[in-house]
């Protein structure tokens, strides 16, 4: 579509509302919407797929406060002066693989993140697929490092020590008409990076997963796809890199940046202003804010929100791998349609649907998300029941209007590596973005040598309940914390949780020990365990129980001793 | 590898009974308790209530615990605190069951076993709570582990969702403790707890109590901020236009328990869905043989004391244990019940001390309890009411009935008109 028909669209749709201005380099929206929703139509209709000139759009919607990046309340000098080769803003699983690529080498990396842990927005809101990327449109960056990444897997989780399941996934389809066709998109699939598939008659697919719909009347197994748990990969990418030389900074905000002639000079933090060499934003749904703060804002980011439901262990009967069913796709073409997945856990995630957002941090969920993805992947899997919920959660993607990734140098900045627009398949394509830019920070540092003390292996937190009989007692004998099982549900061990308080990316959190080894994650939510975890927080880290908190710096968990504030 | 006739699951005020029943009826037992101390849920009920029926006297939860503790050490019962049964295999002629411990990896094998595991509480996200995820959230038990046994306040300004009997202690608690409690809230149309509570807990303290409402949606980043309760209808679907913004910094959610029966289903005993603890015959046996379960492993009750009658009579069974062919005959049950434990009767077995725990569907006037075997009636009981969260318990010499395998039993409730 031309400029001059979009215009002509825009004024058709929006009357004048809006307006697209080309200027160079970039298509900029301005102008004033009546709802959220119509900024965000517009954008996607001035915006062409897969395109390098990005929409920008400048518009409001009347009445609508967009709440600013939340900022922690922390102000020190931690990192006052520090001059560092590279910074990452960011420590999402795209921010996290990038700092281990760059361990590889002899540079001085620090890698920060506003949170109060690595993996706490879209990292650790996800559906945890490893996608074979059957629907992303060839040529477009994300279906290349979809396709890269999905490689690098296996050989990654091994090294990480990280669960990882290659279960692959069963596309169904309702006509059994289209089985024959199956055949014929082997080669594309094969072609197109997707990997090697296999078709299946009802009767075989009920083979192999015995519970699966019986609108199910043929189906296309992708055998590439996999399933892993997405935070436990960020923290053992962010572990990794700290065990091969980055430092990593949470609490830290970027707040503005000292920009001249093309040159960020400096970086300002609520920690202390850093003087890096060259910047990498990878901050996700903020990644245009940290752009128009290096005044290289050439793309916009627009939240999508995202609710995944997971259900309960006894689920899991139902499911060998991933399938969902074609034909209930949502109609909105932005997301992969979700599906049911079996987790490497031991559990059943089900979502995620897509619905627009100007709120980039609001995570709240509501009933509606979970009652129209329950009622869709129903028709894939008719054993879904509310019932089986554990828990549910809402992330948010950070997409642009062209719907693709940019891993790209600064255009107006020269030290400047955007690895933004990141969304689903992000999870998936994090090796191979972390691969992408670490060869785009060699051209900055031509003569990094390698780093000789990188060790691509880490040691996990080993858990007990899955060793055998024998390995276990010899692991207790070792520490008598081991043999002390505090979550009942998932079977955790104090020594586990000390375990996770004192790894090389240490938490000191409730929700930052559940994601290192899931006290809480099971049936009862903590019910039982939340009061121990507490306390051995508390013992381990020489800290009041009332100081513990569930994660964020405001959300201490207790008020005090009884009867100390009367 | 040692070896016992019986081992019992659980050291609270069910699994306490029953390894002392199982040792003085002269088997030798096990008892393992995966916490430090006995007691279970009683070590932080520190309100009284406790024992009216077992001991003539009313106790706090500690008290109570402390009697049946002070019993077990009169017996031969051993007992392991801290370990934690990692898994129960079922074996020719028993269970194996391997524990894990401090002290290191453990097998024991075990003729019978008694589940005694207690329940676990609903969470908010299994009533279909929404909104974020902020710290401040608690279910009431929780909140008492915290307050009770920690010292620690769980929040100063709360709402309660449920009117269930935790959460109806909790509201005292925490007014006792400095905390402001703004409201009961319970979605059904009458209170799920016991009358007393409500009396004794809320209007003593002048707690409102909001029935058909619920809280539908909670706000706050970091910390609770507020909650959004909402007034339901019938089908206790909130109701657009009612929504009321209650800020607060904690909310306590007392919405159901939930019998743990994952080592009950690791084994293969059937549920029932009602109740959701194992069916079972009046020996407490489940349908799996030598598995016993009680108290609120098998039904949840209202009261400590119903749970050690159940612990008791799992305990003494277990312990004359001897496998067997069994028949069981099927208790029916008409509409008005919400259920009957036992499910089953096992008429080869001692039916001297049958004994129905039921539960009313609905609330009920002046009602009628039959008993009718093979269309005959047995026995009957009259009410003057029935409410259900009334746990309602009949003792019944069924041993002279004359029952067997291919008998008709029925259970039906009757109106009285007066």
């Amino acid at each position: 579509m031309s400029v001059a028909k979009k215009q002509r669209k825009l004024r058709k749709i929006f009357g004048g509302a809006m307006e697209l201005r080309p200027e160079k380099g970039r298509m900029h929206l301005v102008g004033e919407a009546k709802s959220w929703d119509d900024a965000v139509q517009a954008g996607l209709i001035c915006a062409k797929k897969g395109s390098d000139i990005h929409v920008v759009s400048d518009v409001t919607v009347k009445g609508l406060e967009i709440p600013p990046m939340r900022v922690p309340e922390l102000r020190d000098n931690a990192l006052e002066g520090l001059r560092p080769d590279v910074m990452i803003i960011g420590a999402g699983v795209t921010g996290c693989a990038i700092a281990r690529e760059l361990s590889r080498l002899k540079l001085n990396v620090l890698l920060t993140d506003k949170e109060y842990d690595v993996a706490t927005h879209a990292s650790s809101r996800n559906d945890g697929m490893v996608h074979p990327g059957i629907d992303i449109l060839p040529g477009l960056l994300k279906k290349k490092l979809n396709t890269r990444g999905n490689r690098m897997y296996t050989r990654l989780c091994r090294e990480l020590n990280v669960p990882f399941d290659r279960c692959g996934q069963y596309l169904c389809f309702r006509q059994k008409s289209v089985l024959p066709l199956l055949y014929l998109t082997k080669p594309y699939w094969l072609l197109s990076g997707a990997g090697s598939t296999e078709v299946l008659t009802k009767k075989a697919l009920k083979k192999r997963e015995t519970d699966v719909s019986d609108e199910a009347a043929c189906a296309l197994y992708f055998k590439s796809a996999g399933s892993v748990c997405p935070y436990g990969l960020t923290v053992a990418l962010a572990e990794n890199a700290v065990e091969n030389g980055v430092r990593l900074s949470l609490d830290t905000a970027v707040l503005n940046m000292a920009v001249e002639k093309g040159e960020i000079r400096s970086v300002n933090t609520n920690r202390g202003t850093v003087y890096p060499g060259l910047v990498i934003n990878a901050a996700g749904v903020f990644a245009e804010d940290v752009a128009k703060m290096a005044q290289d804002r050439f793309f916009s980011i627009h939240p999508r929100r995202g609710t995944n439901a997971i259900l309960d262990k006894k689920a899991r009967r139902h499911i060998v791998s991933i399938y969902s069913l074609m034909g209930t796709q949502s109609k909105s073409a932005h997301t992969k349609g979700g599906g049911v997945v079996g987790t490497v856990d031991g559990n059943v995630l089900v979502g995620p649907d897509a619905v627009e957002t100007p709120e980039k941090e609001n995570f709240a969920t509501d009933a509606e998300s979970i009652l129209k993805t329950f009622e869709k992947q129903r028709h894939a899997a008719p054993w879904l029941t509310q019932g089986d919920i554990i828990t549910y959660f809402t992330g948010i993607r950070a997409a642009t209007y062209e719907e693709d990734f940019i891993v790209e140098k600064g255009r107006a900045v020269r030290n400047i590596i955007h690895a933004a627009g990141i969304q689903s398949p992000g999870l998936t394509a994090a090796p191979a973005v972390g691969e992408m830019v670490a060869g785009m920070v060699r051209d900055y540092f031509p003569k990094a040598e390698k780093n000789p003390s990188f060790d691509p292996n880490r040691k996990p937190i080993v858990r007990m309940a899955e060793l055998s009989f024998e390995e276990r007692a010899k692991y207790i004998e070792q520490n008598p914390d081991y043999g002390e099982i505090v979550c009942r549900c998932e079977e955790i061990s104090r020594g586990e949780i000390i375990d996770a308080l004192r790894r090389p990316v240490p938490c000191s959190t409730v929700d930052g020990v559940k994601r290192r080894c899931r006290p809480g994650m099971g049936r009862c939510q903590g019910g039982f365990c939340s009061p121990l975890v507490v306390k051995i927080i508390s013992e381990t880290l020489g800290i009041p129980e009332s100081e513990v908190r569930k994660g964020s710096e405001g959300s201490r968990l207790l008020m005090g001793e009884k009867g100390a504030h009367k | 590898m040692k070896n016992y006739d019986v081992t019992v699951i659980g050291g609270g005020p069910g699994g306490l009974a029953a390894a002392i029943s199982a040792d003085n009826a002269g088997a030798s037992t096990l008892l393992i308790e995966r916490e430090a101390r006995l007691g279970g849920v009683l070590k932080q009920c520190i309100h009284d209530g406790f024992g009216v029926i077992r001991f003539g006297e009313k106790l706090s939860g500690c008290e109570y615990a402390t009697r049946l503790i002070r019993e077990l050490e009169t017996t031969g019962a051993e007992l392991m605190l801290s370990t934690f049964v990692s898994k129960a295999e079922k074996q020719r002629d028993g269970y194996l069951l391997t524990l894990t411990s401090r002290g290191g990896m453990e097998r024991v094998f075990t003729k019978a076993l008694v589940l005694a595991t207690g329940c676990r509480e609903r969470t908010a996200k299994q009533v279909a709570i929404h909104g974020t995820r902020p710290a401040g959230v608690f279910t009431a038990g929780t909140a008492q582990a915290f307050l009770n046994v920690r010292g620690q306040m769980p929040g100063k300004r709360c709402v309660i969702l449920g009117s269930g009997d935790i959460g109806l202690i909790m509201a005292r608690r925490l007014t006792l403790e400095g905390a402001r409690v703004l409201g009961v809230y319970e979605a059904k149309p009458d209170p799920s707890g016991l009358m007393r509570n409500i009396s004794q807990c809320l209007w003593d303290f002048d707690i409102p109590l909001h029935l058909s409402k619920t809280v539908t949606t909670v706000h706050g980043d970091e910390r609770v901020e507020a909650v959004t309760v909402a007034e339901v209808d019938e089908k206790m679907r909130p109701i657009a236009g009612t929504e009321e913004y209650i800020p607060c910094d904690t909310l306590i959610l007392s919405v159901g328990l939930i019998p743990e029966n994952e080592l009950a289903e690791s084994l293969g005993v059937p549920l029932d869905k009602k109740t959701k603890g194992p069916f079972c015959d009046q020996s407490y046996m489940t349908l799996v043989d030598g598995v016993f379960s009680c108290g609120n492993t098998l039904h949840v009750s209202d009261l400590a004391d119903y749970v050690s009658e159940s612990g008791d009579a799992a305990g003494r069974r277990a312990a004359s244990y001897a496998r067997r062919e069994r028949s069981l005959l099927p208790v029916n049950i008409s509409r008005d019940f919400s259920y009957v434990v036992p499910q089953y009767l096992d008429p080869e077995a001692d039916l001297s001390e049958t004994v129905f725990f039921f539960r009313t569907a609905a609330e009920r006037k002046k009602t009628k309890l039959r008993i009718l075997l093979d269309g005959v009636e047995i026995k009957q009981k009259q009410y003057n009411g029935l409410r259900p969260p009334e746990m309602e318990r009949i003792p019944f010499d069924l041993s002279g009935a004359g029952l067997t395998k291919d008998s008709k039993l029925e259970l039906l409730m009757e109106e009285v008109r007066s």
